[in-house]
């Protein structure tokens, strides 16, 4: 029971009090890229759910069985990206593969996922928390990948009605954008107080 | 050599085989690595391979693969797919020419024809800023299809506006606004069209340049002949001198107007183009003489006007 209360609060913390996109900031380039129609969101989202997912446990099966307690700790980032990359690459494959128009309206963004900063922010996270129990880890990967995932379907749906709004003419595009960004994470930090 | 140095060099070998023995598992734990995920994603490339028409990639490789969406799609990737499945879209690309619509038909085992000469832009106006007239100072937003919005932001309704609209499409930088007059860099132009869409007047108009200068009439204003003189110093009078020498030239809608598919430069062009009381008609290409600028009132009856 123990356990299992862990790895809720764990999860319920991952995807709304320590938001990667609402409270670390981490992440931005694909959140404000591809959050322009809901479908594309989703799919963005669901890419990155699997890549963050195969890389968080990834890592942590790499940092506590080869790397801690070893002078090779310093090679950890190195380790890390050759792991997300190797995770993007099977992602784009099967993306390519499976879901052809998903894969062109992504275009760049698909590969750029390699460096999102919200995956390595995640993998280093994980290792700075200190959390050294496999299964609390894989939670807390996938529960970024959701979080994240959650975010930027919100800025999408956001975005998709305000290109009905009528906006001001000097803040259409990006500048209503970042106001939006702004307020959900402003919206977001009111989270901050559930834990005590 | 002394004892001392002995000592010195022994403890900087003593630094370098430390430094080798911590950076060597290092380099032996990333190979480990980075092979185990080699051997996955080759397996997964294998399993996951989409098959793609060996004739789009080659089409697609031998575009100009410059994405200016010429040939009226989104990129070249696009286009490559277009034409693998219907030949008939082969010639779109401006750019790539007919070198490139020739090499597509090898791909796809056709014979194209000659679809004539490369298509350039000219531009029907070569009024600069010192030819115009002004009824004041436009301060609004400064592109063509603002300004254009505005009735009275020149005199002339059918002028160059120099707002650098066309420039902003042309991806080649052979566009430049000089003094209030746009001007094709031919060097440069790859005769994509982006600019005879971007100009808000129709100013830019797409001939086939069968000579390496084309002669053109580089005006296209539909007033008459009286209220063009009155606001621009080089516009067509409709006088009619040309269409006199030669049948290529005619005159319709207070405008003259050659037949660029025609054209072709003998005796009789040579003197319309000299008889020009307005020097309306101008050569432009790549070795282009300069436009002969209006320097002393012509003696045309108007002039008094």
């Amino acid at each position: 029971m123990d356990t299992l209360n862990i790895l809720l609060m764990g999860f319920i913390s991952i995807v709304l009090i320590n938001n990667l996109v609402f409270t670390k900031f981490l992440g931005i380039c694909p959140y404000l890229g591809v959050s322009g129609r809901i479908d594309m969101a989703f799919g963005m989202g669901m890419a990155v759910t699997f890549v963050v997912t195969l890389s968080g446990t990834l890592t942590w099966l790499i940092d506590h069985l080869i790397l801690i307690g070893t002078p090779l700790e310093v090679t950890r980032y190195v380790c890390f990206i050759l792991v997300i990359a190797g995770a993007v690459q099977l992602v784009e494959m099967y993306v390519r593969k499976f879901f052809p128009s998903l894969y062109e309206s992504f275009g760049i963004f698909l590969p750029l996922i390699t460096t999102n900063c919200a995956i390595l922010g995640l993998c280093l996270f994980i290792n700075l928390w200190e959390i050294d129990n496999l299964l609390e880890a894989v939670v807390l990967s996938f529960g970024a990948g959701i979080g994240f995932t959650m975010a930027i379907c919100i800025m999408a749906g956001i975005r998709e009605n305000l290109n009905l709004a009528d906006v001001p003419e000097c803040l259409k595009g990006a500048p209503i954008t970042l106001i939006t960004a702004g307020l959900l994470t402003l919206a977001f930090m009111g989270f901050a107080g559930m834990i005590r | 050599m002394t004892l001392a140095d002995v000592h010195v060099i022994l403890a900087q070998a003593r630094i370098y085989l430390e430094l080798w023995n911590s950076a060597w598992p290092a380099g032996l734990t990333m190979l480990a690595i980075g092979s185990a995920f080699a051997v996955v994603l080759l397996v997964a490339s294998e399993k996951l391979k989409v098959k793609v028409d060996p004739k789009v990639e080659q089409i697609h490789e031998a575009l100009p693969q410059i994405d200016c969406g010429a040939c009226g799609f989104a990129g070249c990737t696009s286009y490559a797919k277009a034409v693998a499945e219907k030949p008939d879209l082969i010639g779109k690309c401006a750019p790539g020419g007919t070198e490139t619509a020739a090499k597509i038909a090898g791909i796809l085992n056709l014979q194209v024809s000659d679809s004539g000469p490369a298509q350039r832009p000219i531009i029907h106006c070569r009024a600069h800023t010192e030819d115009k007239t002004y009824y004041g100072q436009y301060q609004g937003i400064l592109t063509c299809t603002a300004a254009n919005a505005l009735p009275t932001v020149q005199a002339c309704k059918f002028g160059c506006l120099g707002y650098s609209d066309c420039v902003s499409a042309c991806k080649f930088d052979a566009l430049h606004i000089i003094d209030g007059l746009a001007i094709v860099d031919y060097e440069k132009c790859t005769g994509c069209t982006a600019c005879s869409k971007a100009c808000p007047r129709n100013l830019i108009e797409m001939v086939p340049f069968r000579h390496e200068n084309m002669m053109t009439v580089a005006c296209s204003n539909k007033e008459t002949g009286k209220a063009t003189r009155s606001m621009c110093k080089v516009g067509c009078i409709a006088c009619g001198l040309c269409a006199k020498q030669t049948d290529l030239f005619s005159v319709e809608d207070n405008s003259a107007r050659l037949d660029y598919q025609k054209y072709q430069p003998n005796e009789q062009t040579e003197t319309a183009f000299n008889k020009c009381p307005t020097y309306v008609i101008v050569y432009r290409g790549p070795s282009a003489p300069e436009p002969r600028q209006p320097k002393q009132k012509p003696p045309a009856k108007t002039a008094s006007a």
